[in-house]
């Protein structure tokens, strides 16, 4: 994937430096071989008939003012030269702009053209130079369109179509330039005329074809979370994160562009609109999926959630079979957060297998050696047709990456990468590496190069990217984009409570923990953490206690527009909502239905009892064996959402409303389901801290038997 | 200074994070300059890697700066988690990273599941001095009420502090309480003393 192969080609030697006004060029002597002759081969073809290569001298161009720059597009001999002229279009716009190069490019066009007394050059070579800036800017309107797509006016356009009627009329680039500025304005007058206001003009033009499949519409618990076909849902991030990624302009990724994104004040809201647009849908869509996995995991009650956690493995494992290293690691992102990786007693639900899966997956994104595992996987598999690395000790992913081979022997999958690490290497290189060299202050070309080298093994998978034959769904993408999300603070929250945080700062926290000690039992490494904690406490408690909680949420609302301002928010959740911190219960269908806007938002109940209190609560699931329950050997279950101070008489009544039973909470037991017997609850225990948590919390509420 | 001994050096991770534009990159790019003199490559396996001496003991010091990678954030606290020691770091030019810093430092301790962790606030771009949003005194107030210790730095030429900020953080990874117990748990800690 090397572009520069001046680098890596051993046939290739440094020679030296060679300066010229307003140039420097790095001269490198290389060895080409004699397969096709050429024009310089055949004026000595006695003398080298015999040899099998020469040497030849090569000049790159180092550091040069912008006019010499243009100048170097064309060859001594004035020839295109083709690389250059790629590396130069893809990171021009760090250094100039499309009206400036385009105004360079003319004049030289002229200058050469007019016989003009300043060039030097003899006629052929003359007239080589012209035809090759015409071709250039050719190159020009193909890979890099957008240039000169600059409504309502159009002026590169308007000004390349008076230069062309000028000096190349009826020339295939004047048609070209004709065309598609009558195309431009036609378009920009029916926008005006069809919509009064202004739409932002969406750059991409790809159009999605719609799946209208019988079985997948009437089918509404298709997507019903976790009961959810993996491979189809790993199938629908590929498929939007393709159409992201395929639309990435790579230049937006550049230092000069995203590194200085915060830069100029304002530029934040301009980025979203445009520099760097794209590269802000990917990341959205990324964080997307990951606040997705967060608030589906934490929605559940414990043995569920287990379930759903193993469910987002599956996909993950999916993902890393189609090679969708995109949305692969915002899953294992969100697996690794906090509010998830904390809830010790979920993970230790999984199965061994599907652990093991996770921390293979989760192997290949390790900051381990500046990402080396990443960066060879990309390497290896980028380009190749389907998914075929795994580490000796990936037995999981063997397993699952064979199963892929039998299966289909002509399979062809593109490759989505994870953005992120491009964009801090071409940070590090824009930080790096000075924009301009000498006292001169040339543009330092070298440093273009480096950031091209990048540039194009994005361009490259790109183009992979196309491997991908799904149909997007836009059921799933609609359900997708509806399931509510919680914000930093919520999903922190949300998560303690279902495992209580070992508290280390105030009073009252202590207590609660001691009381609970014999409940929660924590994994040694944790309880020693916590103790050195207290420790360390004693001396710093006057700078830390308390404090730092209360000051990170302060600022929430102020917060949220932040997020909201660089368009990262993907579902608004109320700023009001996030300044209490008590029971938050996601009492949201995640069912297909739950697809309109309004219900995206975050239904939250808060339970003033719980704000004093320690929070926490369990969902339990409560059935009776009274008369009209048991309906054709089915179990009817209720949920009831458990809280700490909930005494046994307190939750029978509760699962009397729900279960419709008549009388006084005193003439029904209440007994915990385990697995051979139940466990009978004393009418005023505590039920939150009699539970058998190893069990499902499931439980029977019968009528007493009269004595 | 001495040669970098052989034996088993104890390894440190330092993670920089902050605001986008905050010149993170800039503090790291400088720390680790020496070695990228002619043909800087962001891609290879140890361009962050260095062997360090600090107060005659030396350490290998592995940096870890996700700059451009800021707006993902769900994949800060996995980052996060790795870290032994951490700079935070905000703009003397930008307020708003400034108050940042708040969020960086819950955060951090929430991942670490602790009252206090080694962190060092860092006040970078102090060589702008016409356009210095947030004193000194503002920031040594911040320190104070997060219960860490404050640096100014530069990397501009010729760089203030910058050495000194990464040294700092592994004084304070060796001065913590529990770093003995917890470095001896995982068994990496290879006391050196040359």
């Amino acid at each position: 994937m090397n572009i520069d192969a001046a680098d890596s080609l051993p046939t290739w030697r440094l020679w030296g430096e060679e300066r010229t006004p307003g140039a420097v060029f790095t001269v490198y002597l290389k060895k080409v071989r004699y397969h096709s002759p050429n024009k310089s081969v055949s004026e000595q073809e006695d003398n080298i008939s015999h040899l099998e290569w020469e040497t030849v001298r090569v000049r790159l161009v180092k550091a040069a003012t912008l006019v010499k720059l243009v100048e170097c597009l064309a060859s001594d001999e004035g020839e295109l030269e083709t690389t250059y002229v790629n590396i130069f279009l893809a990171t021009y716009r760090s250094f100039s702009t499309a009206s400036q190069v385009l105004g360079l490019l003319l004049d030289r066009y002229k200058l050469l053209a007019n016989d003009s007394d300043e060039v030097e050059l003899p006629d052929f070579l003359r007239q080589q130079h012209v035809k090759t800036l015409i071709l250039a800017l050719h190159v020009w309107l193909d890979t890099y369109p957008e240039d000169f797509v600059d409504p309502p006016k159009f002026p590169a356009l308007q000004r390349l179509d008076e230069f062309c009627k000028e000096n190349v009329p009826e020339s295939e680039l004047a048609i070209r330039v004709r065309h598609r500025l009558e195309k431009l304005l036609q378009d920009v007058g029916e926008r005006s005329a069809r919509v009064p206001t202004a739409v932002p003009v969406d750059n991409g033009d790809t159009v999605h074809e719609v799946v209208v499949d019988a079985t997948k519409v009437t089918d509404l618990s298709e997507y019903k979370f976790p009961n959810i076909n993996e491979v189809h849902f790993a199938e629908q991030l590929t498929c939007m994160d393709m159409d992201l990624f395929t639309r990435l302009v790579p230049h937006q990724c550049l230092g000069s562009v995203w590194a200085r994104r915060g830069e100029k004040p304002g530029a934040v809201g301009g980025l979203a609109g445009g520099a760097a647009g794209s590269v802000l849908a990917t990341v959205n869509q990324f964080n997307a999926v990951s606040l997705r996995v967060i608030s589906t995991t934490l929605k559940q009650s414990l043995p569920d959630r287990t379930l759903i956690i193993s469910t987002w493995i599956k996909i993950a494992q999916e993902l890393r079979v189609l090679k969708n290293f995109s949305s692969l690691k915002a899953i294992v992102s969100g697996l690794q957060s906090n509010p998830i990786h904390r809830l010790k007693r979920s993970w230790a639900g999984l199965d061994k297998d599907t652990y093991q899966l996770f921390s293979e997956l989760a192997r290949i994104f390790s900051e381990e050696n500046n990402q080396f595992a990443q960066r060879e996987l990309l390497m290896r598999e980028g380009t190749a047709k389907f998914a075929n690395t795994v580490g000796t000790n990936d037995r999981q992913l063997q397993k699952a990456i064979q199963r892929q081979l039998n299966q289909s022997g002509t399979i062809s999958h593109g490759t989505i990468p994870y953005l992120g690490t491009f964009l801090t290497d071409l940070t590090m290189i824009d930080t790096a590496i000075p924009d301009y060299v000498g006292e001169e202050k040339l543009i330092n070309f070298d440093k273009r190069r480096k950031e091209f080298e990048i540039l194009a093994q994005i361009k490259l998978l790109q183009s992979a990217a196309n491997g991908y034959s799904f149909k997007l769904d836009r059921k799933f993408e609609e359900w997708f984009n509806a399931i509510p999300v919680l914000d930093d603070k919520e999903a922190y929250d949300l998560s303690c409570q279902l495992e209580p945080h070992v508290p280390s700062n105030t009073l009252s926290s202590v207590e609660s923990a001691k009381s609970k000690k014999s409940f929660f039992r924590f994994p040694k490494s944790l309880s020693i953490g916590f103790l050195q904690g207290h420790k360390k406490n004693d001396s710093v408690a006057s700078t830390n206690s308390g404090s730092s909680s209360s000051s990170f949420y302060l600022p929430t609302s102020h917060e949220t527009s932040w997020r909201s301002s660089r368009g990262l928010s993907p579902s608004p959740l109320s700023s009001k909502s996030s300044s209490t911190s008590s029971l938050v219960s996601l009492d949201v269908s995640l069912g297909s239905t739950a697809t309109s806007g309004s219900n995206a938002k975050l239904q939250q109940s808060i339970d003033s009892a719980s704000t004093t209190m320690e929070p926490e609560f369990y969902v339990i699931k409560v059935t009776t064996d009274c008369q009209g329950h048991a309906k054709d050997g089915q179990v009817m279950y209720k949920s009831i959402m458990l809280s700490n101070n909930d005494r046994t008489h307190q939750v029978v009544r509760q699962a009397m409303l729900k279960l419709g039973l008549e009388g006084r909470p005193e003439d029904y037991t209440f007994a915990q389901v385990l697995a051979h017997k139940e466990l009978l609850l004393p009418n005023d225990a505590n039920v939150f801290y009699a539970v058998n948590t190893a069990h499902d919390l499931n439980f029977i509420v019968r009528r007493a038997k009269k004595l | 200074m001495s040669k970098p001994p052989n034996e088993n050096l104890p390894a440190y991770k330092l993670v920089v994070v902050g605001d986008g534009g905050v010149g993170k990159s800039a503090l790291t790019i400088q720390f680790f300059q020496k070695l990228f003199v002619t043909d800087y490559d962001p891609t290879i396996e140890d361009s962050y890697i260095q062997h360090t001496e600090v107060d005659g003991k030396w350490c290998i010091l592995d940096v870890l700066d996700t700059a451009g990678q800021e707006e993902f954030s769900a994949m800060r606290e996995q980052y996060m988690r790795k870290g032994d020691g951490f700079l935070l770091v905000y703009s003397v030019t930008d307020k708003q990273s400034y108050e940042n810093i708040v969020n960086f430092h819950t955060q951090i301790l929430r991942v670490k599941d602790r009252d206090v962790y080694p962190m060092l606030l860092v006040a970078n771009k102090v060589d702008l001095v016409h356009l210095r949003k947030v004193t000194e005194e503002q920031g040594r107030e911040l320190a104070h009420r997060l219960g860490i210790p404050y640096i100014e730095t530069s990397a501009k030429d010729p760089p203030l502090n910058v050495d000194a900020a990464f040294q700092e953080v592994v004084r304070i990874i060796r001065n913590q309480p529990a770093f003995d117990l917890e470095k001896g748990r995982r068994g990496r800690r290879r006391c050196c003393i040359v």
